[in-house]
């Protein structure tokens, strides 16, 4: 150290070089180094600091909890940080001035180490960096992985959930239903005659009515508590609780006629000669291995076999009834 | 480890109490509310019989560490641990939860540092306080890390085969946590530490 002291610089110089702020204190908490960066940002000069108490260099008030942290170095010689997301700006310390506005306080990271002077007094080095860079930059590093985590749980072509969320939010609501012993629907949609569409229209136009549909199943959610996914190919599912059978019977009759009022025309499709779906639901209240998806499912069968653009609705419990016929 | 006797361990609880309530006075004056610490129990343990179950790492989840080294008359690396769900809830409750989960994440490591920090710091001024000795301490550093790496990082260095477990029970306003607080100890440290603690015993033997 003393080396570089002597030979090649000038440590005054390196002190006011850095981009950090240095401020030495006495073991009295009298001000023994400043450097320009702290000049720089407290607008207070090092000729007006030095030996003065540091608490009474600044105009305005330092904060309470710095000044416990500096007088708890001082006596216990241990190191202390201040935190940005607990303190925020313990020092009367400011960005550099925009044009036209006023100037704002910085946003401090501080560490406080004691050390000793060459007359072996017990001094406190307090070390402060301006946190607002580091702040903007995990901000930007949260926003990018907000857009990836949507990425992943969202399906490219329809916009809505895929079926990854599904998986993990359907979990979650069997386990809630359970505990709370309330109701919770599935729904299954499934376009009719869907392969004869792409046959005749080509993949482009399917994936359209794909588009077209979900947007349209979607518009008929208003509750923040159900949510629709991409189950499969042209293959849908809703998930929404607190709905009695017959009332999740009225709502599937409402997505069946939405998308029968689409009236896209199909020409392949022997009744209707236009877009429909079917739906099986699936109402109860989940207990132990009940599997309201599986049971959705057969009820979903039983439209498609029934004559489609249709749904049909089975109780939990209806699932053997159904079996054993 | 013979020589360290049960008297040694209510000694120790009791130093570490003290630093616990100086802890809690700090964190109380930042959050603005009752804090509580404090330190229900103290073992000391061979480093190669430490298993999850003795530092309670027997959660799935990652876990946060905030580590200092301390040197002195005894030389330590201390290490404060909590899962790492309890960490962000209790920084949420110190910072007055205006932040989201998410929005936390970014002061975490930084807060999680000043809060091991508090703590380390009492615990440790109050025992060279009480023991009458002078320690210094590195800045504190904040992991995050699974439980097995933990373990690992705990038994990796034979140079350290004791390990001095404080339980730590933390409760601001209405949400109490349990942490970990370890200190790893060489022979030597272990030796120089049981000598400090039998002249305190001695002490208070002498003034009764």
């Amino acid at each position: 150290m003393s080396k570089i002291d002597t030979k090649h610089f000038d440590m005054d110089n390196i002190f006011n070089t850095i981009n950090l702020g240095l401020i030495a204190v006495d073991a009295e908490g009298k001000v023994l180094l400043w450097n320009d960066w702290i000049a720089k940002h407290s607008n207070i000069q090092e000729a007006d600091a030095l030996n003065q108490s540091l608490e009474n260099v600044f105009a305005e008030t330092v904060s309470p909890a710095f000044l416990t942290a500096l007088n708890s170095t001082l006596t216990h010689r241990l190191p202390v940080v201040l935190s940005t997301a607990l303190h925020r700006s313990p020092l009367p310390l400011y960005n550099p001035p925009k044009i036209n506005q006023p100037q704002t306080r910085m946003y401090q990271s501080i560490a406080i180490t004691p050390i000793r002077s060459q007359q072996n007094e017990s001094c406190g080095l307090i070390q402060i960096t301006d946190s607002s860079s580091s702040i903007k930059r995990e901000k930007i590093l949260r926003s990018h992985s907000e857009i990836l985590k949507k990425e992943a749980t969202t399906d490219g072509l329809t916009d809505i959930c895929n079926r990854r969320f599904f998986d993990a939010h359907y979990e979650m609501a069997v386990a809630d239903a359970k505990r709370q012993k309330h109701y919770l629907s599935i729904f299954m949609i499934d376009i009719d005659f869907f392969k004869l569409y792409n046959d005749q229209y080509g993949h482009l136009a399917g994936d359209e009515v794909i588009k077209q549909v979900a947007r349209t199943l979607k518009a008929q959610l208003s509750r923040a508590t159900d949510i629709i996914a991409r189950y499969g190919g042209e293959e849908f599912v809703l998930v929404m609780p607190y709905l009695p059978k017959k009332t999740a019977e009225q709502f599937a009759e409402k997505l069946r006629s939405a998308v029968f009022n689409l009236a896209i025309p199909h020409i392949k499709s022997p009744l209707f000669k236009q877009i429909t779906i079917s739906i099986g639901i699936c109402t109860g209240i989940p207990e132990n291995d009940d599997n309201l998806l599986n049971t959705a499912d057969t009820a979903l069968y039983q439209a498609k076999q029934k004559g489609r653009n249709q749904f049909i609705s089975l109780a939990l419990c209806e699932i053997e009834e159904y079996l054993e016929q | 480890m013979r020589q360290f006797s049960e008297l040694h361990l209510d000694a120790l609880t009791e130093i570490f109490s003290i630093g616990a309530g100086r802890a809690a006075l700090s964190l109380s004056e930042i959050v603005g509310d009752e804090v509580r610490i404090s330190v229900p129990s103290v073992q000391i343990i061979n480093a190669e019989d430490i298993n999850p179950v003795t530092l309670s790492l027997t959660d799935t989840g990652r876990f946060g560490a905030v580590s200092q080294h301390f040197s002195g008359p005894f030389n330590a690396e201390a290490l404060l641990l909590f899962t790492e769900d309890q960490a962000l809830k209790i920084i949420s409750d110190m910072m007055g939860s205006q932040m989201s989960n998410e929005e936390l994440a970014e002061f975490e490591h930084e807060a999680m540092c000043e809060l091991g920090n508090i703590i380390l710091n009492a615990c440790l001024s109050s025992m060279a306080d009480i023991l009458n000795f002078v320690l210094e301490s590195s800045l504190p550093d904040y992991t995050v890390a699974s439980a097995e790496e933990i373990l690992h990082r705990l038994k990796k260095d034979s140079s350290q085969p004791y390990v001095l477990v404080l339980h730590i029970d933390l409760a601001i306003e209405k949400r109490h946590t349990a942490g970990n607080l370890v200190f790893l100890l060489s022979t030597s440290s272990l030796t120089n530490l049981v000598t400090h603690l039998d002249q305190f015993l001695g002490n208070i033997h002498e003034q009764n």
